[in-house]
């Protein structure tokens, strides 16, 4: 379609390129429904993988906000066989924690009836139950296995719509990874989940209450979205961290590691063949499961601007974010574009006008959206003001140039620039071993077709100017923005 | 209880297969690597060049080391150094603005980097191929022909202002920035850290004059890879490059460091987090240390990754910490540290710092178990073709291994040193290299939410986080040369007489202006009134309308609160500025000869150089013609010089007084002040002044 512009780009970004990459990867579905991409890079003996598990944040049930991330802690702690000194004897003994656990919490269900005395005898008796299981740990042996193996970059993250796990093997320990990565989620233990959810909580203070951004982040995901659960941060409000049970962590997973929610990427020196017959032998053991359901609540409509402020001693900071719809619409592509011509690299507009031309900022940028994409979500600004200028300066200056490409359409030069760098950032995705497997994940299991990471480029380059001021004028309007920005402690406030 | 084991199988559906255990597995020889050999030569020119083809994209990528560092910076215009690599890249060349090069490489989707480290500048590009050409002469002119126009070195010094006003706000950075302070010294290249002091010292000159004196072709290696045949590159290189043949005398040795070891307990104290970051640690080595290998095992078995007995005791055992870790960090030309570093709740600090000490100790009185020792051997061992796993690592450590003069196989030898350490050897070099009486403590966080006490640990130094101000805001005061001050009371005394007579001003005693500020559209444009009252003799107050409300600022001279939206106190900078505006009241200003606590002291044929023993300054330039003042000059740590020019002087109760103050900020206006109305000796009080306004209602 637009040929002059193609032409400007090697054979790789076109059509063709697709073709050239499409022979790398071998793509099957077991028929537990798990699916498997592997993309053959044999430039070295080495190889990545990557488990994109399809749940997040936003499964986590009222009350228990952070479970999700919580469970992802817990795929580390081993198997039946991986991280035990005596399996029947740790298993009753994780099960003896529960009961008396179970007496604990009917005991302070009973509200202010409790009894504060019975309360800290059953505390002591869960106390002592922990230790008990506890003795019979082999520590941290599933980490030990994948670190004396040579596995680097291992680790997890949970995000509101996925959670990823990953890292990497020399190639001779392929199916050391398949025994290892299917065992933990065919039967992972609970163990010292206790202990483990006062890291998580230690990991929220570190993330969230200990950063001004984060305070920052936080307030402004309240007060924008009231319903949908992107409202709360992936970790998870502190008292419901404090209170999670081992039994709904584990109920949790039953729900939602079901094989046909998960997609695994391989990428490196992989024998295709090779790695179907070990995916099948150990992943085909999980049972096919019903899909989970997905998030019910729809986030209303937003009627009228809000504004937050927090209180930080910190230097100033500012977030700006309107509602936008999800990475299924039709405008999601021009919004990409709209993201970029604002804030990418050295051209994008506002780093140009407030950092660089008023020197009010001292950084200043935009996300297309946040917190993540498979729902309506926001379109983010945030800004860093430079010392000696105020947030009311930066966030007029912001809304000047909101106003501007609202009114002016972009010109075609801006348009052409963008396009080329979304086409040259996939080409710098391209390679590493990790980024591909991770990549090739993300678009599969949010698009069903990991191609689409290649053709959404097609998609970028039926974004024109027109679209561009569209979208800005449709969805940066002032009726469903919110601020959020952090203000120093009135006099007096308590330290 | 077999039962118990096969009942969760079944729960799992399992019947089918049954697959044996991971340490039945059996794993093939890893293939031979093919570890690339990059080609190297060096230019006509003299500069070191390295290439190694890599087909797989359509990418040229490339990188240069240049033979300085910020350990080359003067002691007082500390940060020199990454202005100029900075200032190398956004100042343009001689034909093109920054400007002009960031459009025209993102119309290329390329980069051109440059950057500074303690031992090493580098610059680096990356290009899709067609471009190649273009860019690489994009990289080549800024490397070779850069402009460092002022107003990207402006931009650079205001943005490292806001850094500064910055640092302290993350607490998770402050730790080892502070631990690193007292271990190599907070006076030398090492240890310091750039002040606003040291931005006021650096000019235009002294950037041009560094890149002078290290970026020249005999102090460069460069290495391109990618997507291109060697001979093909090596001639384009080669004459790219050929016009560029500046030379300058050897670099000198970088410093060497004087540390002496600073052990204690130091605690900077943050109220507003819920968690205390620390570091503690000491002196370390350098990859060249006969015990490299043998340190590397031992600080992996005490605390790197998952398995590592800090993370084993503090985070899986203990619960305390989500992050703990403890690193043998190497340099390759100096001595790093040795450091144990994580964070915890407030209410743990103590308990976990104490439990990273017993980790300590255990490391140097027992040797560590045969397994801890296969299994932190086997981690690098077994991880070792991840060093080979791009073109771009071999390519990189090929370079570094030449600029820091190691022998080429030193990833091997490091890889038989590994392979040979022993479980008295890790217990030897813990002994002799983890010194817990030289271990420096730091700890950022609330002490008041602290379980057990810090003391508990021994004496607790306090940590002043406070960030210095400028000792001098304009230069040098030249206050030992009494003519020199003689003739300032000179040009004060003829402005007394032309603003209406010595005696007429110091009858003034209180002072009510009113105003309207317009900022200029670079600095946001803005409009506002504003009422401004003083009463002497240090007692002010503003009221500026702004769009949102009111903003009330009171100040006594030492201490002040603003209003805004709730009355609080106001913040050091604010505090300095409102000092600053009651320091410059026209009417006691112009009289600060007869005040003993000013130093008054010409400054050139014009102006005068006004200071205080507490740090305010200002240099006002007089008219020849009239005596009248009519510019002043003066700095502040928050946004830099600020220069005033006053007009429309209109007669006041006989007192002659500017009714229009233009403001300019490095040579940029940013606004202009017009006073509607100034009426003196009103009989305002003091008390007047202080009252704090009523809270907005809600």
């Amino acid at each position: 379609m637009r040929v002059c512009l193609l032409a400007l780009l090697p054979g790789l970004l076109c059509a063709q390129s697709l073709q050239e990459f499409e022979k790398k990867v071998t793509e099957f579905t077991l028929p537990n429904g798990m699916r498997f991409l592997i993309i053959e890079r044999h430039e070295a003996p080495v190889v990545s993988f990557h488990t994109y598990a399809n749940v997040g944040s936003v499964d986590d049930p009222s009350g228990e906000s952070g479970i999700a991330h919580m469970f992802e802690h817990m795929a580390f702690k081993g198997t039946p066989t991986i991280g035990s000194k005596n399996w029947p004897k740790e298993k009753a003994a994780l099960a003896a924690i529960e009961v008396v656990y179970d007496k604990l919490d009917q005991e302070k269900n009973k509200g202010f009836r409790s009894d504060p005395k019975k309360i800290a005898e059953l505390e002591a008796q869960v106390k002592d139950a922990i230790a008990t299981a506890d003795s019979f740990v082999e520590e941290n042996e599933y980490d030990r296995i994948v670190e004396s193996n040579g596995g680097v970059g291992m680790n997890a993250g949970t995000g509101e719509d996925s959670t990823n796990y990953f890292y990497s093997f020399p190639v001779n320990r392929i199916e050391l990874w398949f025994y290892l990565e299917s065992e933990r989620f065919l039967h992972p233990v609970f163990r010292e989940f206790y202990k483990e959810r006062d890291v998580v909580r230690e990991e929220r203070r570190m993330r969230v209450e200990s950063s001004p951004q984060g305070k920052l982040v936080e307030a402004l995901l309240a007060t924008a979205i009231e319903a949908h659960p992107y409202r709360v941060m992936p970790g998870g409000w502190a008292s419901d961290i404090d209170n999670f049970r081992a039994n709904e962590a584990e109920l949790f997973y039953k729900k939602y590691y079901t094989a046909g929610n998960i997609t695994i990427g391989i990428a490196g020196d992989v024998n295709p063949v090779e790695a179907k017959r070990m995916a099948e032998k150990y992943f085909g053991r999980i049972p096919k499961g019903p899909l989970p359901p997905m998030v019910r609540t729809v986030e209303p409509k937003q009627e009228g601007a809000k504004r937050v402020a927090v209180e930080s001693p910190a230097q100033p900071f500012i977030a700006i974010a309107y509602k936008r719809p999800s990475q299924y619409s039709p405008d999601d592509a021009a919004l990409d574009v709209l993201s970029e011509i604002l804030s990418g690299g050295r051209t994008g507009l506002i780093y140009k006008d407030l950092v660089r031309d008023k020197k009010i900022a001292l950084a200043a940028a935009s996300q297309d959206t946040f917190p993540s994409g498979k729902y309506p979500a926001l379109f983010l600004f945030y800004v860093v003001p430079s010392t000696g200028h105020s947030l009311e300066e930066n966030e007029k200056a912001l809304y000047a140039i909101i106003e501007h490409v609202k009114k002016d359409k972009v010109d075609e030069a801006t348009i052409a620039r963008v396009r080329i760098k979304l086409r040259a950032a996939l080409i710098r995705k391209l390679d590493s071993n990790s980024g591909l497997a991770s990549e090739l994940c993300d678009y599969s299991a949010n698009f069903g077709d990991w191609r689409k990471l290649f053709t959404q480029l097609q998609e970028y380059d039926k974004v024109t100017a027109d679209d561009v001021q569209r979208v800005a004028k449709t969805y940066l309007i002032e009726n469903t923005r919110t601020v959020a920005y952090t203000q120093a402690p009135a006099e007096g406030a308590a330290k | 209880m077999k039962g118990l084991f096969l009942a969760v199988l079944l729960a799992h559906g399992v019947f089918a297969q049954v697959v044996p255990s991971y340490k039945d597995l059996k794993y093939p020889p890893l293939p031979q690597v093919k570890v690339p050999e990059p080609t190297s030569f060096t230019l006509s020119n003299g500069m070191r060049v390295f290439l190694l083809e890599d087909h797989e994209l359509p990418l040229i990528r490339g990188l240069a080391l240049i033979h300085t560092g910020n350990l080359f910076d003067p002691p007082d215009k500390k940060g020199l150094s990454e202005f100029t690599a900075e200032v190398l890249r956004s100042g343009g060349t001689k034909a093109k603005t920054g400007d002009q090069i960031d459009e025209e490489l993102e119309n290329m989707a390329a980069s051109v980097e440059a950057g500074m480290d303690e031992t090493s500048a580098s610059m680096s590009f990356s290009a899709l191929k067609e471009n190649g050409d273009t860019v690489l002469r994009v990289f080549k002119d800024v490397m070779t022909s850069p402009e460092f126009r002022q107003d990207k070195l402006d931009l650079a010094i205001t943005q490292t202002r806001s850094a500064i006003a910055r640092r302290n706000d993350d607490a998770n950075a402050i730790p080892e920035r502070e631990l690193m302070r007292i271990i190599y010294g907070p006076t030398t290249p090492y240890g310091w850290q750039v002040e606003y002091e040291d931005l006021n010292h650096i000019h235009r000159d002294d950037v041009v004059k560094f890149y002078q004196r290290y970026y020249f072709p005999k102090n460069i290696m460069l290495a391109v890879y990618g997507d291109f045949k060697i001979a093909e590159m090596k001639e384009k290189l080669e004459k790219t490059f050929a016009d560029w043949t500046v030379q300058q005398p050897d670099v000198p040795k970088f410093p060497e460091v004087t540390a002496k070891p600073a052990p204690g307990i130091y605690l900077a104290e943050k109220p507003d987090v819920t968690q205390t970051f620390f570091a503690m640690g000491e002196l370390g080595g350098t990859l060249r240390d006969k015990d490299y290998a043998a340190l590397q095992v031992a600080a992996n078995i005490l605390g790197q990754g998952f398995t590592s007995r800090l993370l084993s005791q503090i985070r899986t055992k203990l619960g305390y910490a989500y992050d703990i870790s403890a690193s043998w960090s190497a340099n390759w030309d100096h001595p790093g540290t040795f450091r144990i570093e994580g964070s915890t709740k407030s209410q743990s600090t103590t308990e976990t710092l104490e439990a990273a000490r017993v980790e300590l100790d255990k490391m140097r009185s027992a040797e560590v178990t045969p397994r801890e020792l296969d299994e932190a051997k086997q981690g690098v061992l077994n991880s070792f073709v991840f060093n080979f796993d791009s073109p771009a690592k071999t390519l990189n450590r090929v370079m570094r291994y030449e600029y820091y003069g190691y022998p080429k196989d030193f990833l091997f030898q490091y890889q038989k040193a590994i392979a040979a350490v022993t479980r008295a050897d890790v217990l030897r070099v813990a002994k002799e290299r983890f010194l817990p009486e030289n271990l420096a403590i730091v700890a950022v966080g609330n002490p008041k939410e602290f379980g057990k006490p810090l003391s508990a640990l021994g004496k607790v130094n306090v940590l002043d986080l406070t960030i210095p101000e400028p000792k001098s805001e304009t230069g040098p005061a030249p206050k030992s040369d009494p003519a020199a001050a003689e003739r300032g009371r000179g040009m004060l005394k003829r402005a007394q007489q032309a603003m209406g007579g010595a005696d007429k001003l110091a009858g003034v005693k209180d002072m009510t202006e009113s105003a309207e500020m317009t900022m200029s559209p670079a600095a946001g444009g803005m409009k506002r009134k504003q009422q401004s009252r003083w009463a002497a003799p240090s007692f002010f107050r503003q009221e500026q309308v702004l769009p949102f409300g009111t903003v009330t600022a009171y100040s006594d001279g030492k201490t002040g609160w603003l209003s805004f939206p709730t009355v609080r106190p106001m913040d050091p900078a604010v505090l300095k500025q409102a000092q600053g505006e009651i320091f410059r009241v026209p009417v006691t200003l112009i009289l600060s000869d007869r005040d003993a606590s000013r130093t008054v002291s010409a400054a050139g044929p014009k102006s005068v150089e006004i200071s205080t023993a507490d740090g305010q300054s200002v240099r006002v330039e007089f008219d020849d013609a009239t005596g009248l003042p009519i510019r002043q000059f003066y700095k502040e740590a928050a946004m830099g010089e600020v220069k005033e020019t006053f007009s429309d002087w209109r007669e006041v109760d006989g007192i002659k007084l500017p009714f229009k103050i233009l403001m300019e900020q490095n040579e940029q206006k940013v606004g202009e002040v017009a006073i509607s109305e100034i009426k003196l000796n009103t009989g305002i009080k003091p008390e007047e002044l202080s009252k704090k306004p009523e809270p907005a209602k809600k």
